[in-house]
């Protein structure tokens, strides 16, 4: 085949060279874009900034507490601020006598935060037990029932207006309205059902070593406790669960709903697997409830009874790590003090992201799985 | 089970409709006009209203709004119209991580940084610590918000010869300014119900006060004062402040709905 | 593969002659004979026809000069060693099936795939002999002086009015009256002046699809450009808008160049003077549209006009 040439086909067709002076690149215009970049790259900055902060200043803040008590902190089971002063006791175990008086000591205040992390953990799960069941049956109600009947967007309002009620007024309503109630009506009933059984006698009594003496007690019913905490937090996360349940389960395909029921399964098994399908996501939706329900504080602190000790009864009174460092940490005694509440706050942190991180793997994967399976 | 499932649907309504209502009610039962026009008179029978503390909030919110919803928005511009720098991925993820954070725990760093350093509490660090939550929230927002602009939009601007600011501040941010805002809306109605953090920050007070280097009231914290406090009267207030509150973050929702349901029909 | 030999690149000279005037006489509108065949001696005889309604071609002026062109996105190559030169005052058509690679061609000409990452260019690609690929270049004025209307309409979600001065007031502040004039020009260009003057100011998305896309056409022209590149102007539209759209693409023939990427091949015949073929990423064959249509002289360009693939 023959190729023409460069040069003819110049000739053919009239091209102008260098007609037009390159076009410069006037200042003002590249300035515009610069600055905006400036500002979106110093905003993104500021976000890791932010994050920087937090870290380093809790955890230059709590590294005396890191020094005095090491890893022990976390197992420590007695928190106390304050310094005690008790009759001294001999190596018989019975009081020194001096003169007619008996020896005082001083015990030097304790931080052990595992009274905390176990309220944390306690209150926590106690809510996810309550929450997960009902917002899992809501999240199916609102992608299977409810668009049905027209009451989608109207349930879902609801359900996210929930979420928008402050902290501080589910505490005050759990304060004055639950917790009475519990008091009066839920536990004594419990009570009356339970404490007699063996297997549950653990939650109505408590053990008391008095002079040496072990002697058990009725647990005093006062619905501030760990168990008003785990409803009230239960009804904060119910709205976090429901949503992103109902977004991981819309996720499901067409296909996995229908192959289901085609082979005849009944309503509730297509959930079932339609549950079964999103379950990862699911389980991160429950994980964002959790880290929610860890995190939580004014609520919390105003239900929970705020008892720095570890009691294995839902009905006795406890201390999350949130509500303790909303009671304790404006008038802390002593550096020492401060600095193990700044530990506790960084324990915290760092919990609340953990769960925060694994959710929005799960999650993320969850709602990424459909476009590869289909 | 279906039945169970709705059951558990209805009881998720009935606890709202429980938990609003009993609100309303003796909220309602103690709001009057002094509420609103009234400081705290120091006489515990007759407590006066909670003038200084909607002042105070008003006050906070704006000043973090300041500082938050600028680094907000534009962090957000950067997450989406910057996602091919290598910070893109670290910064959503960081962003993720605050927006998590609890946030007493943001009110202790706000402790840390700004009232021990400035000896005493006071309403800047208040400020600082509702910015700091509400910064991850509208940026995220921001971003999903933009993410929505449909690329045509981006290249019939960018074909006209407009730059790449000129692009994204007078044709991909306005497309999406109305979704914006309901999401600017919303982190707000979030900070505006916050106590956690204004606790060892703001602190509060019982006066009218517009100078944030001292300790500056709050609505959040004098209803957590007033409602753990052993007087009828300061809880009565407490109520009122409570249904206020509420009522305020309603009417912010609704509005968001509304507007939200407007903009897909539009866009439709 | 079969044919392999003809699947070289053809550098085709396009001749185009006659008078050199200064200013091309207004052209008699274009009878729209083509979209009713008349009773078939031949397939293309429609063709024939338009074709032979064109007014003589006046002047033969490049307006971009493409040579030897390649380019990649990542590790696969879109074209292959491209010529092609673009006629100022013309309408090129370039056809081919889905991939060969035209709207890749033609989104290189404003430089629209700098926001793809991982696409480059070899070549050189000229307009009236300054180089378009070099990363020196000034993108942003490359753009004003070549226009681009898209697939889908993709008006801004403003006013019509504010949608036409968007980009006149992009380089610099206009005064309004200046603006009111430009907006009216431009519309009347677009030959939707009549259609909107009384809703300047609603909203571009309540305007038909169709409307759209001459309203993004008006959009276009309001920078006053020297090239408009097309990119399937019509595709998404339905008969009737497409209709109008090729009537304004001859119309607009006379004060802009035009690159336009169609699939459909009477849409090409209809409005194009020059059509180029591409095929896997090669240029296979370019001359005066009734040539192409009437006598393809590469059996790849035969078989794709006759309909027998793509």
């Amino acid at each position: 085949m023959k190729r023409p040439s460069a040069a003819t086909h110049m000739s053919e067709v009239d091209v102008q060279p260098g007609s037009q002076q390159a076009p410069r690149r006037p200042r003002s215009r590249g300035l515009g874009d610069l600055a905006l970049a400036v500002t979106a790259h110093g905003s993104a900055l500021l976000v890791f900034l932010m994050a920087a902060f937090l870290v380093g200043v809790l955890a230059f803040a709590a590294a005396p507490s890191f020094k005095r008590f090491g890893p022990a902190f976390l197992v420590g089971t007695e928190w106390r601020p304050n310094e005690l002063e008790r009759p001294k006791l001999g190596p018989d175990g019975k009081m020194v006598i001096k003169d007619g008086e008996s020896v005082m000591e001083i015990i030097p205040p304790a931080f052990g935060a595992l009274p905390v992390i176990f309220g944390t953990a306690v209150s926590s799960a106690l809510a996810l037990a309550f929450a997960v069941p009902v917002s899992l049956a809501t999240a199916l109600v609102l992608v299977r029932v409810a668009p049905r009947i027209r009451l989608g967007a109207m349930l879902s309002f609801m359900v996210e207006f929930l979420a928008a009620i402050p902290s501080i007024a589910y505490g005050i309503w759990g304060l004055f309205v639950l917790a009475p109630f519990l008091q009066r009506h839920v536990e004594p009933l419990l009570q009356q059902l339970l404490g007699d059984l063996g297997a549950f006698r653990w939650m109505f009594y408590q053990r008391l070593t008095i002079g040496g003496e072990v002697v058990e007690r009725p647990l005093a019913l006062t619905g501030r406790d760990m168990l008003c905490g785990g409803l009230v937090l239960a009804i904060m996360i119910v709205p976090i669960i429901t949503s992103v349940s109902r977004d991981v389960l819309r996720a499901v395909p067409r296909a996995q709903l229908e192959g289901s029921l085609a082979l005849g399964a009944t309503w509730w098994q297509s959930c079932v697997a339609m549950l079964h399908y999103g379950r990862s996501g699911l389980f991160g939706a429950s994980m964002l409830g959790l880290a929610r329900a860890a995190g939580e504080t004014m609520a919390v602190t105003m239900v929970i009874g705020n008892n720095t000790t570890i009691a294995a009864s839902p009905f006795a009174p406890a201390q999350t790590m949130s509500s303790l460092l909303a009671n304790e940490f404006a008038e802390a005694s002593s550096e020492l003090h401060r600095s193990a509440l700044l530990e506790v706050a960084l324990i915290l942190l760092v919990m609340s992201l953990a769960f925060n991180i694994l959710a929005r793997w799960l999650v993320v994967g969850a709602s990424a799985r459909p476009s590869d399976a289909s | 089970m279906f039945w169970l499932c709705v059951g558990a649907c209805a009881a998720v309504v009935m606890v709202l409709v429980l938990v609003v209502s009993y609100l309303v009610k003796i909220g309602a039962g103690s709001l009057s006009v002094s509420f609103f026009t009234q400081a705290p008179s120091g006489d515990v029978a007759n407590p006066g209203g909670m003038l200084h503390a909607l002042v105070g909030t008003l006050i906070l919110l704006a000043l973090a709004s300041l500082l938050g919803i600028p680094a907000g928005v534009f962090a957000g511009v950067f997450l989406c119209e910057y996602g091919h720098s290598r910070l893109a991925m670290p910064a959503r993820f960081t962003a993720d991580v605050l927006a998590g954070v609890p946030s007493i725990v943001v009110g202790i760093l706000g402790y840390e940084l700004l009232v021990v350093p400035l000896g005493g509490y006071n309403g800047w660090a208040g400020a600082a610590a509702l910015a700091f939550i509400m910064i991850p929230i509208v940026a995220r927002s921001t971003e999903e918000m933009l993410r929505l602009v449909p690329r045509s939009y981006r290249e019939g601007s960018l074909a006209l010869g407009a730059t790449k600011s000129q692009t994204i501040l007078r044709i991909v941010l306005p497309s999406v300014g109305g979704s914006i805002l309901t999401g600017i809306m919303l982190a707000l109605a979030r900070i505006a119900g916050e106590t956690a953090p204004l606790l060892f920050t703001a602190l509060g007070s019982r006066l009218i006060t517009y100078n944030p280097g001292r300790p500056f009231p709050s609505l959040t914290a004098q209803i957590y004062t007033y409602a753990t406090g052993p007087y009828p009267g300061q809880r009565a207030l407490a109520w009122s402040g409570i249904l206020v509150l509420i009522a305020m973050l309603f009417i912010i929702n609704l509005t968001v709905r509304a507007v939200m349901a407007r903009a897909a029909r539009i866009r439709v | 593969m079969r044919r392999q030999g003809q699947m070289q690149t053809q550098e085709f000279t396009i001749v185009l002659k006659g008078s050199k005037k200064p200013d091309p006489p207004a052209q008699p509108p274009a009878p729209d004979t083509g979209r009713t065949p008349s009773p078939p001696t031949s397939p293309f005889a429609w063709i024939a026809e338009t074709a032979a309604a064109r007014p003589p071609e006046a002047e033969t002026i490049c307006a971009i000069d493409i040579r030897r062109f390649s380019c990649w996105y990542g590790d696969f190559q879109a074209l292959r060693s491209i010529n092609l030169q673009i006629v100022k005052n013309r309408v090129t058509a370039l056809i081919g099936p889905s991939g060969c690679g035209k709207s890749t061609l033609l989104r290189w000409m404003n430089r629209m795939n700098d926001v793809i990452p991982g696409a480059r260019a070899e070549g050189t690609l000229d307009l009236h002999g300054l180089s378009l690929l070099g990363s020196d270049v000034d993108v942003v004025d490359l753009r004003r002086r070549i226009g681009m209307v898209f697939q889908k309409p993709n008006p801004f979600p403003k006013s019509i009015y504010d949608n036409i001065a968007y980009g006149p007031r992009l380089h610099a502040s206009v005064p309004r009256a200046e603006l009111d004039q430009t907006v009216e020009t431009s519309l009347r260009r677009a030959a939707l002046w009549d259609e909107v003057k009384d809703r300047l100011h609603k909203s571009a998305l309540g305007l038909s699809g169709g409307q759209q896309q001459r309203l993004c056409i008006a959009r276009a022209v309001a920078v006053n450009p020297e090239v408009l590149l097309m990119d399937e102007p019509a595709s998404a539209l339905d008969p009737k808008a497409t209709l109008r759209i090729e009537e304004l693409i001859r119309e607009l023939r006379e004060n802009y160049t035009i690159v336009i990427v169609t699939h459909n091949m009477q849409q090409a015949a209809r409005v194009s003077d020059i059509t180029a073929f591409f095929y896997e990423g090669r240029m296979v064959e370019t001359g005066p549209t009734s040539d192409l249509f009437m006598n393809p002289k590469n059996r790849q360009t035969e078989d794709y006009v006759m309909g027998r693939f793509g």
